[in-house]
Order: C-alpha cells, then structure tokens, then sequence
C-alpha cells in the first residue's frame, strides 16, 4: 500500500531536489553541494527502518507493526548539518540470498546502486539473530553502520546492551538507539558525517556541534 | 529426536535437524533463528504452530513445523 | 574492511580460488557489473543464489568453469555448503551477542504476554476475533461512519450545500444543460462532488482509522496465524489475510499488496478474490447503512457474500494447479499504538483515497451529463433495464449498475440515493446489494490487476465476474420469491 504514496514521494522529492539545489546554488553564499551520500537502511523485517526513515528525512513512509510493511524502495533526503545526504529505505530482508520478492527488491538494490555506506537496522532483542546478515553487507565491501535498535524494548525486558566490545570485534561503528523516542538517533547522524569524512574523529567533532 | 508434533508445550527443546529437501523452507527457518543447536519453546500447535526462539516468536503451518527435530 | 569471519577451511579454499578465477577472467567476468567485492560473489555462488546463477549462465564457460570450483569444495565438506556457511555465520554471531548482550533480570510475565496468549489462544482466540470484527467493523465503521457520519454531512449536502448551488447555477448560467452539469440531479457538485465527500469519505476515513490501530498494535499477524488453516482450503495461506483486511478498505490498495504472497498461484487467486467477493469500505459501509434496520436482509447478504468468497475460493484452489504457500509469519510484539503514527497514516490513506475518486466521480457526472445530452444515456440505461427487471429491481435502478461501472463505490453511493429517496423492498435491497458487491472492481483496481497480472488474466477475470455478479442477483431474486420471503 506504499506503492502509490512511495512513486509520487520519489517523485515529488527528484523534483523538489533538482529546484532546491538550483535555488540553492544561485543564492547562498556556501554552495551546498548536491549529494553528498548516498545510504540505505537495511535489516530483517520489523526493526524500524521506517521510522528510521522517517526521523532522518522528515518524510512518511508507512509505519505498521506487522513484517511485510514496506513492499518498495523509498527515497528521501536527510538534511545533517550542511550536507544533504539521499536515504533510501527498504523492504525487509533476512539475508544477502533472497527468498520472497521483497527481499529481491533490497538485494537487487545492493546490488545495482552505487552506495556510499548502509546502516543495518537490528532488533536489540534479537542481536543474535540478526548479526549473520552484518557479516554479509560486510563481505560485499560495504561500509557498514550498525545500528541497534529497540533499546527500550530491550531494557524493559531487563537486558543490558554493552556495544564497546562489539565494535572492537567487529570494526566497525555501531549506535545503540530506539528510533520510536528518537534516541541515539543524532549520533546515528554523526557517525554518518564520520563515516562519509565530513567530520574529524569524535572528539572534535563535539566541538563543531557546539559550533 | 523428536518431531515438533510430539514434544511438549512449553519447554524448552534443543533443535536437532532440518529435515527437509526444500531449501526455501530450510532458509526460511535459518532467518528465524531455527538451526542446529538453537534452542526453542513450542507454544502451541492450533491453529497454526507457534514457537518462540530467544525473544523472536514466529507461526509456522504445520508442513514447515514437520520438518524441525528436536532433541 | 576486514573479513568478519572465517570459514571452514574447505569453504575458505573454495572462496578462494573463485576469487582467483573472477580476478584471473578479468574484464571478460559477467558478473562484474555486480556492486559487490569477490569475496561476497563467491559466497553467493558458493550458496546457489539464483540471480548471480542466472546472470552466469549467459555464459557456458564461467558456468562450468565455476561449477567445477564449487564440486570439489562439496565433495570435500560432505556437507550442504550453504549450511555450512550459515553455521559459521550463526555460530560467531551467537559469540557476539553473547558478549554484547547482559540479562539482568528474567522477563516477566506482563499483560502484553497475557494479552498475546489470549488473542492465539483457540478458544479465546476466536471470540476476540469477533469482538473486534463486532465493534471494529459493525459498530464502528458501519454504525458510526456509515450511519452517523454520512447521515450527517449527507444532510448538510442536501440541505444545505445542494439547493444553494442549484441556486446561483440557475441565477448565473442561462443554458439549462449547463445548469445540469454543475448542480442539479446529476451535477458535478450536487452528485460527484457529494458523492466523494458526504457518502464515501466518511466511510473509507473510519475504516482506515480502524485498520491503522490493527496494523500498529500487532493484531493482524496474529489474525493470519489463527485463519491459515482456512485460508489454505481456499488456496491461500494466512499471509494473504493482510490483503484481504486491507481489501475490505480498498482493493486498489490490497491488489497491491498480494506482493507479500509467495507463490504466483497465490497471487492469482488473492487478485481475484479482491475482485469478485471483498467489497470495499465504501462499498459495504454504505451497504451497512442501508440494511442496519433489517438484520435479516443484512444477513443474507453478509452470508451470501463470504459463502461465495469461500466456495469460489474452493473452486479456483481446484481449478488453478499447485499447492498454497507454506506459511511462516514473525509474530511481533504486541505494541501500544503511536497516536501520532496512527493519525499520520489515516490522513495520508485517506488524501490518497480521496484525490484517486473525485476526478473519476466528477469525470462520471461529466460523461453522464455528455450522454444526457446526447441520448446516449438513455439508450444505455434502456439496455440494462432489462438486466435490472429481471433480478426484480424497479426500472429506475438501472443507473446504478451504470454507476458501478465506473467505481464500485459510485455504485453503492447511488444505491443509497434510491434508497433515501425511499423506493426499495427489502428483497430489492438486497438483491441489489449483492450484486453491486459482486459487480466489476473499480477502474483503480483494474489498472493495477493489469500492471500485476496482466491484460489477458485480467480479461478472463472480468469476463466472468461481471456475468457472474447478474446471475447470482437472478438467483437470489428468484429463491426469495419462491420461498416467499420478505426481508
Ligand atoms: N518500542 C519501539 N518500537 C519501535 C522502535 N522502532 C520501531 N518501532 C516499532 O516497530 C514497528 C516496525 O517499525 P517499521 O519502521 O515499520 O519497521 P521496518 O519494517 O523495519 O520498516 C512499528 O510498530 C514501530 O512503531 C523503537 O525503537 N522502539
Ligand atoms: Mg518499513
């Protein structure tokens, strides 16, 4: 049911793009450049990439709480400091081999498009089950953003999420968040800047937020 | 080994295999968290099978829950 | 990036020498066009994945050659190697988790664990179902939103918006068939206009109310669970519930969604069910309306239409070759609904709903109008009066089936009209009620069948339904007679 809404929001967002960047480029003073990133949100069914989206772009894709929501790619544009980065949001998939045609829709886009980075979106609850795709996106040489979301469902079961030990592991960054109460949900956006190079190590990089 | 039809509900079963030459069902299982040596809780059985892997609780029909052996 | 995880050594071995090869064919590789590094393709070989399979066999030599590499890896592991792999994979994430995750504390017992057991459990399972289907559906949308609400703002038309409009038309236009086209009987805003707004808006807004607060708490998951068996006996599997609840709101929308099936089998039959027996909410809200002071016609009309869902569902699972779908559903935590979510979701269906029918509704009274003009109308409505009498109607029913042509949710709007205007037994109600249920889905959903399934299976489908819808009309007409029933 996202179809109809998900072809006219692509629409709609080519079209206010290719204006806003005319606009922009003919008036500010730093022109702001196109794109700057190009990134997908990726996981299993059900853990949030929509409202992930959402948060990130400002743009409605379908929330429900049921696995198959989400039938097509999505795309929006998520404004982080100065840049302008292009999200796109995806149907479910469990891993890199697809079995229904949804997930062939995610996999044919890592396939095909040309991606910057992907933020794999997991359930806390269910980290174990999920990490076996983490591998996968990092076989394929992507870059990878691990997200772990869910946290407050997490905790009101009574776990305890410690991530350090995960990143070392696995080198690579990872952000424990709950997207539904927008926590963890700006350094998600950090870790972005980071990892496309727009913005020094960590340390300093608290010192350009404040700025 | 045990089939999923004769097990009791509520405990917590060790699964042994896979029995199945479909490999689509078998992947299925595997995204769920059903594999060898994962442990899981039968719920109940109708209408449908419903059993629970860690913090994941998935239905299955009974044609893919035949196909679990648990020890 | 680093390797996050090493193989068994035969798959290691297997891994690399696929990537020697990939590497040593260079240029000549058609798999290179795949955004992926090496080590990734050669683990999707290594796994059969069917698309890379498919991509491969373009070209007999890298098939063979690389179905060489992955023989002598199978032969060496004695072991499925997509097993194998998965194994490894699960094996090291189960590591990570269990360094990453702490249980502080065992998970109570807590209502939402209550409240899951009660909704899965059979024997209270069943009765919830009802529950909701009761206050949901009858109460709600077909009490609220189709009396109430409809009664209210259709009032409001009538009394005040239409007599203001034909007004200042007969004031300022000086041609009498132009006053036609913009108020009076079938005027752009008198008909199409009131009709989008005053009797479907109402209808399509409560219902998508109510289907958000199912999809957000986690309700129909669970709904698919309870109903697989049955669906199965009609071809499908409890994954198509979705679909048909969503149909039940629009069968544009559902159509849609058939993507979630699994098989093609699956999707075909779900299609046509859409079509033929789930009414929309425009459609049977309005339907509700009309019966709501006769429970029995309501009940022979609610009863004939999901014995034909099921028995025609029966009969396409005969006819069409396969089997259903097996059926697997993660079944998500029951949730506390986002009131903003909830509210977001209603709004952005129903602006969708809303902008999708009013040009189709103004664009009828548009080409109604033309054929008023012309004679054409006449001569229509003259050919389906014959149709209309024969199911038992008065004559001057015809224009709705004509209505129904263009939407089904016209059709019932029109239904309605007759009916305020107070023209209708009880018997003719519901005979026409089947039928408009029964009758052609509307030019939305075609156009998606077509896109989905094609022109020619759309055709077939068409052709049978729309005779279909009449013999049954003629059937039911006919029984009520001979039994002597006056609903
Ligand atoms: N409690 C909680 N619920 C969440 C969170 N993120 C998403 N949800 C809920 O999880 C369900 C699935 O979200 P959705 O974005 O559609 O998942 P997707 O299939 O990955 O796109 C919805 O009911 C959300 O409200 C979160 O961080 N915490
Ligand atoms: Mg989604």
């Amino acid at each position: 049911m996202n179809c109809h809404q998900c072809q006219k929001n692509c629409y709609s967002i080519k079209q206010k793009h290719s204006w806003w960047t005319r606009l922009t480029k003919k008036y500010r003073k730093e022109p702001l450049l196109a794109i700057d990133g190009n990134i997908a949100l990726v996981g299993t069914p059900n853990v949030g990439k929509s409202v992930l989206f959402n948060r990130l772009t400002g743009n409605y894709v379908t929330v429900s709480n049921y696995p198959g929501t989400t039938v097509e790619v999505s795309r929006g544009i998520a404004k982080i400091k100065d840049y302008q980065i292009r999200v796109i949001d995806t149907p479910g998939m469990y891993s890199l081999v697809p079995i229904s045609e949804e997930e062939q829709v995610s996999r044919d886009l890592l396939l095909e498009e040309s991606l910057d980075m992907v933020i794999h979106v997991v359930d806390a609850k269910n980290l174990g089950r999920m990490l076996p795709l983490t591998f996968q996106l990092m076989e394929a040489g992507l870059t990878v953003i691990l997200a772990i979301n869910m946290i407050d469902e997490a905790e009101q079961l009574g776990l305890k999420v410690e991530p350090d030990a995960l990143k070392i592991e696995l080198g690579i960054p990872v952000v424990v968040m709950s997207a539904a109460l927008n926590r963890g949900v700006r350094e998600l956006k950090q870790t972005i800047l980071q990892l496309l190079s727009f913005q020094p190590e960590p340390d300093s990089a608290n010192v350009e937020m404040v700025r | 080994m045990n089939a999923l039809s004769k097990v009791q509900i509520g405990q917590v079963q060790t699964v042994a295999q896979l029995q199945t030459q479909d490999i689509t069902i078998r992947r299925k299982l595997m995204a769920l968290g059903i594999t060898p040596g994962s442990s899981l809780v039968l719920e109940q059985r109708f209408p449908s099978y419903v059993v629970k892997v860690g913090y994941t609780r998935a239905a299955l029909d009974r044609e893919i829950a035949a196909s679990i052996f648990v020890r | 990036m680093t390797n996050p995880i090493i193989y068994p050594e035969p798959i290691e071995q297997a891994i690399a020498s696929l990537e020697n090869w990939l590497q040593s064919i260079g240029e000549q590789n058609i798999l290179r066009h795949y955004s992926l590094s090496p080590r990734s393709l050669a683990l999707l070989l290594l796994q059969k994945d069917p698309t890379i399979w498919q991509t491969l066999k373009q070209d007999d030599k890298q098939q063979q050659e690389v179905e060489v590499l992955l023989t002598v890896a199978e032969n060496q592991l004695q072991y499925p190697v997509d097993l194998a792999i998965a194994e490894s994979r699960e094996k090291h994430a189960r590591n990570l988790a269990g360094i990453t995750i702490q249980t502080t504390q065992p998970a109570a017992n807590s209502t939402q664990e209550i409240l899951h057991r009660l909704s899965v459990n059979p024997i209270t399972g069943f009765p919830i179902l009802m529950v909701i289907l009761y206050f949901g559906v009858y109460k709600f949308v077909g009490e609220f939103g189709a009396g109430e609400l409809v009664d209210r703002i259709e009032g409001f038309f009538e009394g005040q918006i239409n007599p203001i409009v034909n007004q200042i038309v007969a004031q300022i236009l000086p041609w009498q068939p132009l006053q036609d086209l913009i108020g009076n009987d079938y005027g752009i805003i008198t008909l199409g206009i009131r009709y989008a707004t005053a009797i479907v808006l109402p209808v399509v807004a409560t219902y998508f109310l109510m289907f958000s607060l199912l999809e957000d708490s986690g309700y129909l998951p669970r709904m698919s669970l309870m109903l697989d068996r049955l669906f199965k006996s009609i071809g499908l599997s409890g994954r198509a519930v979705i679909p048909m609840v969503l149909g039940l709101g629009c069968d544009t929308m559902a159509t849609m969604v058939t993507r979630t099936l699994e098989t093609k089998r699956e999707r075909l039959i779900a299609t046509f069910l859409l079509s033929l027996a789930v009414p929309c909410a425009a459609q049977w809200g309005v339907i509700l309306g009309l019966l709501a002071q006769k429970p029995a016609a309501l009940m022979v009309w609610g009863g004939l239409i999901v014995a034909i869902f099921l028995f025609v569902g029966y009969l396409s699972a005969k006819f069409f070759p396969g089997t259903s779908g097996a059926f697997y559903l993660e079944i998500p935590p029951l949730r506390l609904p986002k009131l903003g979510n909830i509210l977001t979701k209603t709004w952005i269906r129903m602006k969708w709903y809303f902008w999708e029918i009013l040009p189709l509704f103004i664009w009828a009274s548009v080409l109604i109008w033309l054929g008023k003009l012309t004679g054409l109308f006449d001569l229509i409505i003259r050919g389906i009066e014959p149709f209309a009498v024969a199911i038992g109607m008065p004559p001057d029913t015809a224009p709705i089936f004509l209505y129904g042509f263009f939407r089904r949710d016209y059709g019932a709007a029109g239904l309605f009209d007759i009916q305020q205007q107070g023209g209708l037994t009880g018997n003719q109600l519901v005979v026409a009620a089947v039928v408009l249920t029964l009758f052609l889905p509307c030019i939305a959903q075609l156009q998606i069948m077509i896109k989905e399934q094609g022109l020619k299976t759309t055709a077939i489908m068409v052709a049978f339904i729309v005779p279909f819808a009449f013999l049954i009309g003629y059937c039911v007409n006919l029984f009520l007679n001979v039994l002597g029933v006056t609903l």
